[in-house]
């Protein structure tokens, strides 16, 4: 048994459990290389997550030492879907009218976070898509320098987010930066973009454009490279112009990547927090991780930041689903 | 009068055509035609070059927006403090290299990027060996419950930080009495444990994924050879899998480190923000903006500094990075 020797020369400490795991079966050697991945993320990730929920069903203690009360059940949501939070910013605060267009706002749209995050995800996953698009077309080519025009699409991607925000927040400064008077130039913006909502709002969406079209132009990328060439000479010699051949190869080819791309952005767009924190402040452009922090920080209202909290992951859980079904269509529809 | 530009235009956009059909049909020469007229007339008959030049137009474009804000904020980093007002589009106004210098004296800066490397550093060592035993396990091992556990993984990766701060923020600011001899405060709160403990967890979902597709394509025989020669299994995965799959291992490294070191939700929020509490270097850029003036050429300078690794990082592991963010999501 020259393994036994080989082994004990690592000392017993050492030697001891592995040779246990030398004798067990291929499933509890799986399970036990497992557990640290599980360990780390039941710690950071799946206890939390109950935790939160937990949390969000007691009652706010804003005085005491404890920042938790009673058991109240699901006030904490009924207060938040329906506006009665007692925040500026709101999660979402609408009530219906008899008369057109039958929806009133309690607090501005862009007080509303369901409404901020809603729009700001859809915008820029819009905009990444079409511009990380044309990039992805671009990459696709041969010439000279190619590896160079890449790295510099990249480096938006690569930076940090703080310094990010900080680009934007120079930028559209009023004293330094030339965004402010451009803007203002072609009549969009006011005086201080940044503590007004819906130019923040605006600043906080090309910031954002800026950095992550990188994303979706290398997952593109990846799609279009994946095609096979010959179906375009094919399509070529049937006479197929740019157009038909981008429309009836490229598209359809490139779609389910390209959803997959999507899917990931959406997330992440979802999350936004640290742009706006390093622009505009969370007051001017609440983001739904923005209300938790507002909810923990301003007012230390513990329970609540917690149902803010919980029915974020509830929406993004949603538009999961959403994309899922879509991936699933795609792909049915190609195969 | 204001109708006539117009006219012209839309001549323009006509003449070419008809006169390329006639041109086509008789072979006429050149004909006597202005500069944009010819132009146009050449991109017609031939529309690979008009092809081309969308194509020189949309990178020169696309260089530009995405390089151009890196140049400004070296503009104005090089801008002396009194002059910040009058900073140009293209040009500083006036010439201070010592900005770059001011950063490190005006604050710690230095300890805030040290601060931030050896949080990242740490994070993307635990990732990878963690992650090189789950990606090991679900690339090449079969096992009852294996899809449902990989999607346990991957599902992790869709909840925002925010579902998981509140618990994470009053456990780690809890005094744990095991830990005094370790910490002198007794609690997590203002150590790099903070931010490195969320973070390895919120990225090793990638970096398992990324691993396991790499370790999934090593030949059997590689692996049962080494078995063979005696080693333990915990041997074969860490002297054959894992140098096999050197440049996956990078690439989950590289996007690791890069994710940790550009974090802002833990590394804001899991310190109080000075350079002794292991603060990471956000926290040092957002301190620029001090208690009585706002020093923004030394921001513009601080980002440029703390930039600087991840662009180096960048150009010379761009293969590993287009590939790690490819794998991640085209094989799902």
């Amino acid at each position: 048994m020259s393994t036994d020797t080989r082994a004990d020369e690592g000392g017993s400490l050492l030697a001891r459990p592995l040779n246990w795991l030398e004798t067990q079966s291929e499933e509890v050697y799986a399970y036990v290389l497992l557990a640290p991945a599980f360990l780390l993320l039941a710690v950071v990730a799946f206890y939390p997550l109950i935790e939160t929920f937990r949390f969000s069903l007691l009652a706010d203690a804003v005085a005491s030492a404890d920042p938790f009360g009673e058991f109240i059940g699901l006030d904490n949501y009924v207060d938040l879907l329906t506006g009665d939070t007692n925040f500026t910013q709101q999660f979402i605060s609408v009530s219906t009218t008899d008369s057109f267009p039958f929806v009133e706002f309690g607090a501005p749209f862009l007080q509303q976070a369901l409404f901020v995050t809603l729009a700001f995800a859809i915008l820029s996953v819009l905009f990444e898509t079409l511009i990380g698009f044309g990039q992805a077309l671009v990459l696709d080519q041969d010439f000279y320098g190619r590896r160079w025009v890449r790295v510099s699409i990249i480096i938006p991607w690569a930076i940090p987010i703080v310094i990010q925000g900080m680009i934007f927040f120079l930028l559209f400064n009023p004293t330094i930066g030339f965004g402010t008077e451009f803007m203002q130039w072609l009549g969009v913006f006011g005086d201080n973009p940044l503590s007004s909502s819906s130019d923040s709002f605006m600043i906080v969406l090309v910031a954002d454009i800026w950095k992550t079209t990188a994303f979706m132009a290398l997952l593109i990328l990846a799609g279009l490279q994946s095609i096979d060439r010959g179906l375009y000479d094919v399509a070529k010699v049937s006479g197929a112009s740019p157009w038909q051949r981008f429309r009836y190869i490229t598209l359809p080819l490139v779609a389910p990547a390209l959803l997959v791309a999507m899917l990931f952005r959406t997330m992440d767009a979802m999350r936004i927090y640290g742009l706006i924190d390093a622009t505009a402040g969370c007051e001017t452009v609440p983001s739904l991780t923005c209300l938790v922090i507002i909810a923990l920080q301003n007012s230390r209202r513990w329970a609540t930041a917690s149902a803010v909290a919980f029915l974020t992951a509830v929406v993004i859980s949603a538009f999961v689903v959403l994309y899922l079904l879509a991936l699933r269509n795609s792909e049915g529809g190609v195969a | 009068m204001s109708a006539d530009p117009t006219a012209d235009e839309s001549a323009d956009g006509d003449d070419p055509t008809v006169e390329m059909a006639e041109q086509a049909k008789a072979d006429e020469p050149e004909l006597d035609r202005g500069l944009v007229e010819a132009w146009a007339a050449k991109m017609i008959s031939n529309p690979d070059r008009a092809y081309r030049a969308t194509f020189y137009v949309a990178t020169i474009f696309f260089l530009v927006t995405t390089l151009f804000p890196f140049y400004w904020l070296l503009v104005v980093a090089l801008t002396p403090r009194n002059n910040l007002s009058e900073v140009g589009v293209f040009l500083p106004a006036g010439f201070n290299p010592a900005a770059f210098i001011e950063v490190f004296q005006t604050l710690p800066f230095h300890r805030y990027v040290f601060n931030s490397f050896l949080i990242a550093t740490i994070a993307t060592v635990a990732v990878l060996l963690v992650g090189s035993l789950a990606g090991y396990v679900f690339g090449r091992l079969r096992f009852r419950g294996r899809n449902a556990m990989l999607l346990l993984v991957l599902v992790t990766s869709f909840f925002p930080p925010a579902a998981f701060f509140i618990p994470l923020n009053r456990l780690f600011n809890t005094n744990v009495d095991v830990l005094r001899p370790l910490i002198s405060a007794g609690s997590l709160y203002n150590t790099p444990y903070a931010i490195f403990i969320p973070l390895s967890a919120i990225f090793l979902p990638l970096s398992i994924f990324i691993l396991m597709t790499f370790y999934s394509q090593i030949p059997d025989g590689l692996e049962d050879a080494a078995r063979v020669e005696g080693t333990t299994r915990l041997g074969a995965l860490f002297r054959v899998i894992v140098p096999l799959s050197a440049p996956g291992v990078a690439t989950a490294g590289v996007l690791t480190f890069i994710s940790v070191y550009n974090e802002y939700f833990f590394s804001s929020l899991m310190t109080d923000g000075r350079p002794g509490s292991w603060a990471p270097m956000l926290e040092g850029i957002l301190r620029f903006q001090g208690e009585f003036e706002v020093l923004y050429n030394l921001m513009a300078a601080a980002s440029i500094v703390a930039v600087l690794p991840v662009a180096i990082l960048v150009v010379v592991a761009q293969e590993k990075i287009v590939s790690g963010l490819t794998t991640g999501a085209v094989k799902e």
